[in-house]
């Protein structure tokens, strides 16, 4: 293995690293807007890329107008799953909220399989195939995309929980019953905090089936985005960002020297080990915040 | 179910700390056991062996799995990994010669060994993070068993398990394997019963409420951890190579993927955190689900003249199921065994309003 | 004995609440509070007096807890099946106890998140009033709010709570924890924000000494039953008050200490 071609694989890496970060940020946003850990952020991913093919294809709109339809059509699905799954769930174990994403994440993942069928279909952004070159390395344009997009996302996401609407957001994760006594109204807010994430899970749809279509697949960023919040810190947007290209790079180099020796597929494997070295070494990530407890 | 007591009176300690301190009760689970052990002969063998026999041993599994979630208080998304050791070190080692009764109990303490490590991120970690690490685990394992060609007989791999010999006896006939999960299932189920009565299960509730608090009143709260993530990894490994033996005769990694996992899971919370007679009808419940809507789907498209893609059909009952776990969080998060015991709860003393449970 | 003729800005009117369905908490309390008043809510642990607040706050719900019997009007309007936020509208404010300010934002980061339901100028303006009634909030307002000692703490929550322009502030043990100078200081403040805008306060306090200084009008709840209401100077007369609540008499004995649990009840 040469030094350019692992170079590259890094290069690439980091970027699918950035797309990585993508899914990681709508996670992000549902923890640090209400400490709910969203397991269903993968289907969503999911499901908001076939509700743009259906957009585009059934209803023949062009593949900008889809997209906008679906994040409007996403913004309202967020919305109606915390009305529906998770307001009456405020305040119980952890243990039942975990397994009503977990339910969340069957049903729309089979519910999307029910309606659209298991086959997979393109998605065609119009990025041409052309080769780019960055210096001496071939960069993957569909990733280079994807990887600006993340960065805008982050530029924005970074803004917007400094802005008002924000703070009162980062205050309800902090404080259900403090929020509520200053007239914050919880509900709305994590609604919002649902309804954006499912935003973000459109646009990270759309980038990720540009790359690999849409088909099941998606719904198994999921690792990948779980893996990346968690070495991130559960509630940092900028530990998101880093730990994805952390993460690409790692995968990328990992996977061109370890697939030769372990015959394939070790990506997933250098996912696990990182989710369980993070969890063991430093639960709450490179830049989340530390919980304390008290008996 | 008429119970017609008013309330449950006790003249001594032993009476008190029975297994079934209702006369109804004793009388119930002694028809029930009658019934199980007669099954071969009223029911038929289709029935027998793929309803009976499979309900019975993930029952003992789902068990397991509540020893963990609903005792100990602690999330396991892994336990289908766990299992699967289980299945793949009966399997080995009656394929090494080793007599069945022997490789079982070895699955079990390999699963125990190998699912203790589980234990230690449990240490480690609690609530979400411990969920995660749990499911990074079972990915790991999943890996691993699927990629090492010595355990699983290469990828995509089908591993032939050997019929089970019971004291030197090939046991092949229907009724000759529901025995083996009839017993197995009751040995589980008194051990989770008695297991309530015992300085080990308080000690696992006092860890459940709040493990700093246990550990302040002296109990150590690893050590009690250790033991539930160890016996219901012992449970789990039993389970799965029982499992293989009397129902799947092979074995493939799928058979205890993530999804697996989840299904154990969906057993339990559908069951009921922490009740037994939960576990038993969370098994049954996902178990006929499947089978039932298919039933349902395709009396509905004959009914109503509508036909469904094949896509649909195939997805449809995991759709379904989905919503099933959400259905049961949202209405009765204590699952069926609450509702069960709500309705034997209102029996016990009918039709005198007043009670002492 | 008879509440005071005044217009009265809260009035709850024998309430009852219940806990979990089943565990009663409180049971029939009637509190006035006069519009620009002072009002103190003294008793012992347990005895229901943050249950008292979270009833006319809303906050009972997250808790599991209902609001049986009873009526809470505050001026005038019944308030019982209002959302918190919308009490919050109406002009109630609630200082939690034990502070419970958003520990992870910087003081100014939580006085924005208490103006959600304000206008940009107003939160400028009233986070200029809470910053000149508690200076040190200025100084330390870049400072992650969990780092903050007690005392800012307190004012922060204080500050919080102004931030939403209530019309009746209502403290649940704002000398929990602190040096008595900082309680000194605290309620003098709280004192000067009555006085200048005329907010009506509902103090709840163990801290009776100080909380009777301050205020004109006291009750006093004992298991979940208001047992006494006098003006501040009369219940500081009074000899009960004095030995039970105000440390009057030292030197007991056991045989007194009994005596004490027996004296206690006034009404049960």
């Amino acid at each position: 293995m040469d030094a350019i071609s692992l170079m590259e694989s890094a290069a690439n890496g980091a970027l699918i690293g950035l797309m990585y970060s993508l899914v990681a940020m709508g996670i992000v946003l549902i923890y640090k807007s209400s400490s709910v850990p969203n397991l269903a952020q993968g289907s969503m991913t999911m499901l908001a890329a076939y509700v743009v093919l259906a957009f585009a294809n059934s209803a023949g709109a062009p593949i900008w107008a889809a997209i906008s339809l679906a994040i409007i059509t996403m913004f309202i699905i967020g919305l109606a799953i915390e009305r529906v799954a998770l307001r009456r769930l405020a305040g119980r174990p952890i243990i039942m909220i975990l397994m009503m994403t977990l339910g969340l994440e069957i049903f729309l993942r089979a519910g999307s399989m029910t309606i659209w069928g298991g086959t997979t279909r393109p998605m065609n952004l119009g990025i041409s195939d052309a080769p780019l070159f960055l210096g001496p390395l071939l960069i993957n344009r569909a990733y280079a995309f994807g990887a600006v997009v993340t960065i805008a996302m982050f530029g924005f996401f970074v803004m917007f929980f400094r802005s008002r609407v924000g703070v009162v957001l980062r205050a309800i994760s902090d404080d259900y019953t403090a929020a509520w006594s200053v007239g914050i109204s919880v509900e709305r807010g994590v609604a919002l905090s649902w309804a954006m994430s499912a935003v973000v899970a459109t646009i990270a749809g759309v980038l990720w089936s540009s790359v690999q279509g849409v088909d099941q697949s998606l719904a198994q960023l999921l690792l990948k985005g779980v893996t990346v919040a968690v070495l991130g810190g559960l509630d940092s947007i900028g530990g998101a960002l880093l730990a994805g290209v952390l993460l690409g790079v790692v995968e990328g180099i990992a996977s061109s020297v370890l697939d030769p020796l372990l015959g394939g597929a070790s990506r997933d494997l250098v996912d696990a080990a990182m989710l369980i070295l993070t969890i063991l070494i430093r639960p709450h990530g490179l830049f989340g915040r530390h919980d304390i407890e008290r008996v | 179910m008429l119970f017609r007591q008013a309330g449950i009176f006790h003249a001594d300690y032993s009476a008190d700390r029975a297994l079934f301190p209702i006369p109804a009760d004793r009388w119930m689970i002694g028809i029930l056991l009658l019934l199980a052990l007669a099954a071969p002969i009223y029911m038929n063998t289709l029935y027998l062996s793929s309803y009976l026999l499979p309900w019975l041993i993930w029952t003992a599994g789902a068990l397991g799995l509540n020893l963990i979630l609903g005792w100990a208080g602690q999330f396991h998304l892994g336990y289908a990994a766990v299992m699967g050791i289980g299945a793949y070190a009966a399997v080995h080692a009656t394929r090494a010669g080793i007599p069945w009764e022997i490789a079982i109990v070895l699955a079990g303490i390999t699963a125990s060994v190998i699912g203790s490590v589980f234990a230690f991120a449990a240490l480690r970690v609690k609530g979400l993070y411990l969920a995660l690490s749990t499911l990074a685990l079972q990915f790991v394992m999943d890996w691993t068993i699927s990629h090492v060609p010595a355990i699983s007989g290469g990828t995509q791999a089908t591993l032939q398990a050997p019929d089970i010999r019971l004291l030197g006896r090939a046991v092949t006939s229907d009724a000759g394997l529901y025995y083996v999960a009839l017993v197995w299932c009751v040995l589980v189920t008194s051990f989770m019963l008695n297991l309530r009565r015992t300085a080990l299960g308080r000690a696992l509730v006092a860890v459940r409420e709040k493990d700093y608090a246990a550990a302040v009143i002296g109990v150590n709260s690893f050590y009690f951890k250790l033991v539930a993530f160890a016996t219901s990894s012992f449970i789990g490994g039993v389970s799965g190579a029982i499992l293989i033996g009397t129902f799947y005769h092979a074995v493939t990694p799928e058979q205890f993927s993530v999804d697996v996992s989840i299904q154990a899971l969906a057993m339990v919370i559908v069951g009921g955190l922490g009740s037994i007679i939960g576990s038993y009808f969370g098994a049954a419940f996902i178990l006929l689900m499947p089978g039932v809507m298919n039933s349902f789907i395709s009396w509905a498209t004959t009914k109503f003249g509508f036909s469904l893609g094949i896509e649909t059909l195939a997805h449809l009952p995991q759709a379904f199921y989905g919503a099933l776990i959400i259905g049961f969080l949202l209405i009765e998060p204590l699952g069926l065994g609450k509702i069960y015991n709500n309705i034997r709860d209102y029996l016990l003393v009918w039709p005198f309003g007043y009670t002492k449970k | 004995m008879n509440a005071p003729i005044t217009a009265k800005i809260l009035s709850l009117n024998n309430i009852e609440v219940v806990y979990d369905h089943v565990s009663l908490a409180i049971k029939g309390v009637s509190i006035d509070v006069p519009e620009g008043g002072m009002v103190a809510l003294l008793g012992a642990n347990g005895a229901g007096k943050s249950t008292t607040l979270k009833s006319i706050s809303g906050l009972l719900t997250a808790e599991r807890g209902e609001v049986r019997r009873g009526e809470l009007q505050f001026r005038g309007q019944s308030i019982g099946g209002l959302m918190p936020q919308d009490r919050v509208k109406l002009g109630i404010a609630h200082v939690l106890e034990g502070r419970r300010v958003f520990e992870h934002l910087t003081p100014d980061e939580n006085l924005i998140a208490a103006s959600a339901l304000h206008s940009r100028q107003d939160m400028n303006r009233n986070k200029d009033r809470v910053y000149s009634y508690f200076p040190r909030l200025h100084e330390r307002r870049t400072v992650a709010s969990g780092y903050l000692s007690g005392g800012e703490q307190q004012m922060l929550a204080i500050g919080r709570a102004l931030m939403t322009q209530p019309k009746l502030l209502m403290l649940d043990e704002p000398s929990l924890g602190l040096a008595p100078f900082l309680v000194a200081e605290i309620f003098q403040i709280l004192g000067r924000i009555n006085r200048d805008e005329g907010l009506s306060i509902l103090l709840v306090e163990q801290n009776a000494i100080a909380a009777l200084e301050i205020v004109s009008h006291g009750y006093l709840i004992e298991s979940g039953r208001i047992v006494m209401h006098d003006s501040a100077a009369a219940l500081k007369k009074n000899p009960d008050i004095q030995e039970f609540y105000l440390g009057g008499a030292e030197n007991k004995n056991f045989r007194d200490i009994k005596h004490y649990s027996r004296r206690k009840r006034w009404l049960t």
